[in-house]
């Protein structure tokens, strides 16, 4: 068979095999049945993935017929906030999806592109919900997206490695964090993990945040860069990265190598949340049960708080059809119920803001219970950088480490930095 | 004497020694390159094989045992098979299609003159340094009002009116080099425009064709963004979105994800091995005009 005729043969059998294929996907509407879309990041790996399935697969059997909700699996979570962003630039919201409320996302809440829940919350449903989160999510006395799940992240230690070096208890002052700090490098084990690499530099992030509520107390945000506190929490952070204080390779470093070298023990100190517990129970069982919970040390005038934010909102397409309206609020309400709060809770380990209570018979993960403990005792709650200040800061930031660090730069030339992204 | 005489006879002046130095640091310089290009690769093929503890926590040693069943749950976890064959048909066509607008496009172009000829090419090739990423929303409400989001149909459409402007230099190029001499012999015997272009300038093109080709193909065998963007159900999702069913917000399965990379590389290394002499033939048409 001659090179002509085996593309044409080629072509004409991949069109047959594609005239299948080529218009597969979409969606079919019977008649009379409402089909909601949901593009969810809770698909796949995620934590809650099976028990979202359930959730969803219970509501369009409770609604057979009626109202069908399709979850379009958006596994990667910077290609999902690309694809909404996208979507809703072009004047088309999904049915249902969720995004973090930041400065920058709160011009979602602009025009008529989100349903506004606030009539529906009004009547009870509102109760559900913690009413600190409820609050920070209305804006302009509209409630354009509710709060689901809420991020909190203490610092990690392994008690382990710090009866090893001889620290009987969490430093609760900086003197005594640098002294801890000396004495796990003289048992060859490096004080912290930290990473500049990621969009948001998270653990470094964390860490930063930790200091800066210490030092500016849980309004910070508020008063912007001019605040000394910025400086203060940046000489620490500088700290942090020198003397052998954290890892050689943390410039640069993803959240896999920071969360890795703590996994391997490397480490003694790590910030993330309770999303992290499942990963660190698979892959390093000792390190996990030597795992303990702490605020961070005093550093400036205020200890004992946390770091913690409005993670994820659910939101809804705004709609002039009656009846699509009120399938959503339906999936929305089963979804936020306090049963399914729990449901989702204890399978994947989230702090949420939804409350309910956990009977007595169910037994909790010891270290979800210390992250529970440890919201319960919070002095304040401070909302991370990401949470706080528009995207360009947060890219800037690990820009702006790597520089404070390898060019010696002051503390107040890394908040300049970090004021010329804003 | 000729000129290969002269060289020859200077480079026998050459004293040994910095023959061997040159010739040392030639090979340095070569292995040293060939070995950061493989690095990355080598590390990816050798990580596929470890759990994601040891990714995590020693990743430049080998593995202690060796995970092969990465591999089968790297197919079982994200359905990888259905998302190849989406891949290829995708793949294929939109290169197919592509193929077909460039070449007529170019073959005008390049074999036909009139007036804003060099302005039109200038215009559809400038495509190639506008990133595709400021073309999303565009491209989202024209799929969405053609109906056909969530097809295979809307990647194919995207993908080959993304590759036009590379297709077209690429094609315009090499068939530029082709002698007007050839098209006028066959005009005299009889040809019209259509049989110039399918029966004289095509055939010869084949390297520049085999080129874009291939360039299209790979582009579309690796393409994340508009994949992402205007598919949402499994049926209609190419290979690379199943690698990051490896990945959720907070975590990673890199052992299953490194193996799902390795086999979805495959294709796409098959294509270049078995077209690399066209393809170089192709870039380099008319660099060595007399």
């Amino acid at each position: 068979m001659s090179t002509k005729r085996s593309i044409v043969f080629f072509v004409v059998v991949a069109l047959l095999f594609a005239s299948t294929s080529l218009f597969a996907g979409g969606r079919a509407e019977t008649t009379g049945e409402i089909v909601l879309t949901w593009p969810s990041i809770w698909v796949g790996q995620d934590s809650k993935a099976d028990v979202m399935e359930e959730i969803v697969a219970e509501f369009n059997e409770m609604h057979a017929g009626s109202i069908r909700v399709i979850v379009e699996p958006q596994p990667d979570y910077d290609g999902y906030e690309d694809t909404i962003r996208t979507r809703l630039a072009a004047g088309q919201a999904p049915d249902i999806f969720t995004f973090k409320l930041s400065p920058t996302t709160a011009a979602y809440y602009g025009g008529n592109l989100l349903m506004d829940f606030s009539a529906e919350l009004a009547q009870g449903w509102g109760d559900n919900f913690n009413q600190g989160n409820l609050q920070a999510s209305t804006i302009g006395g509209a409630t354009k997206s509710l709060p689901y799940e809420i991020g909190f992240t203490p610092i990690w230690y392994n008690q382990d490695i710090f009866n090893e070096a001889g620290i009987d208890r969490f430093p609760e002052t900086m003197d005594e964090f640098w002294e801890a700090a000396d004495k796990l490098k003289a048992i060859g084990v490096v004080p912290t993990s930290q990473m500049t690499g990621g969009t948001n530099s998270w653990t470094s992030m964390l860490w930063y945040t930790h200091f800066l509520g210490s030092f500016g107390g849980p309004d910070v945000w508020e008063r912007g860069f001019d605040d000394p506190a910025f400086e203060q929490a940046a000489a620490v952070l500088k700290r942090l990265y020198q003397d052998g204080n954290t890892t050689r390779d943390a410039i640069g470093a993803d959240a896999g190598v920071s969360g890795g070298h703590y996994q391997a023990g490397r480490t003694a100190m790590f910030i993330n949340g309770a999303w992290y517990i499942g990963n660190i129970r698979d892959n390093s069982p000792e390190v996990y049960r030597a795992t303990q919970l702490a605020p961070a040390p005093k550093a400036g005038n205020y200890h004992g708080h946390q770091v913690g934010w409005l993670h994820t909102n659910l939101a809804a397409a705004h709609t002039n059809d009656p009846a699509r309206r009120e399938a959503v609020i339906k999936f929305m309400q089963h979804l936020t119920s306090p049963e399914n709060a729990r449901r989702v809770s204890l399978a994947a380990g989230s702090l949420l803001a939804v409350e309910f209570e956990i009977p007595a018979d169910v037994e909790l993960d010891p270290l979800q219970q210390q992250f529970i403990q440890a919201g319960n005792e919070a002095e304040f709650l401070i909302d991370h950088m990401e949470a706080s200040m528009p995207v360009d800061v947060v890219y800037e930031l690990g820009q702006a480490i790597g520089a404070m660090v390898l060019q010696d730069l002051s503390p107040a030339e890394f908040v300049d930095m970090l004021r010329a992204a804003q | 004497m000729d000129t290969n005489t002269v060289i020859k006879d200077s480079l026998n002046e050459t004293p040994f020694a910095i023959v061997v130095v040159a010739n040392l640091l030639k090979w340095v310089l070569l292995i040293g390159y060939l070995s950061i290009a493989l690095f990355p690769m080598l590390w990816l093929g050798v990580s596929s094989f470890k759990t994601n503890f040891e990714i995590e926590t020693s990743p430049f040693a080998l593995p202690a045992v060796w995970q092969f069943q990465n591999y089968v749950s790297a197919i079982s976890v994200s359905g990888l098979h259905q998302f190849f064959f989406n891949s290829i048909i995708v793949a294929a066509i939109a290169t197919s299609f592509n193929l077909l607008v460039t070449s007529m496009g170019s073959f005008v172009i390049a074999r036909e003159k009139f007036a804003m000829r060099k302005t039109l090419f200038t215009i559809i090739t400038a495509g190639v340094l506008i990133p595709i990423v400021s073309f999303m929303v565009p491209y989202y409400t024209l799929i969405t009002r053609l109906g056909i989001y969530d097809t295979l149909l809307a990647l194919i459409i995207t993908y080959a009116a993304i590759n036009i402007p590379i297709s077209t230099f690429l094609i315009s190029s090499f068939m530029t080099s082709i002698p007007k001499e050839l098209e006028d012999s066959a005009e005299i015997d009889g040809c019209s425009f259509v049989q110039r272009y399918w029966n004289i300038i095509m055939p010869l093109s084949r390297p520049g064709l085999v080129t874009a080709g291939t360039f299209s193909f790979i582009y579309c065998w690796n393409e994340f963004i508009y994949a992402l963007l205007l598919t949402s159900s499994r049926s209609a999702r190419t290979v690379q979105l199943a690698i990051r069913f490896f990945t959720s917000q907070f975590r990673t399965d890199y052992a299953g994800m490194f193996a799902a990379i390795v086999l979805t590389m495959i294709p796409t290394i098959a294509v270049y091995i078995f077209f690399h002499d066209k393809i170089i033939s192709g870039l380099t048409a008319g660099a060595v005009k007399g």
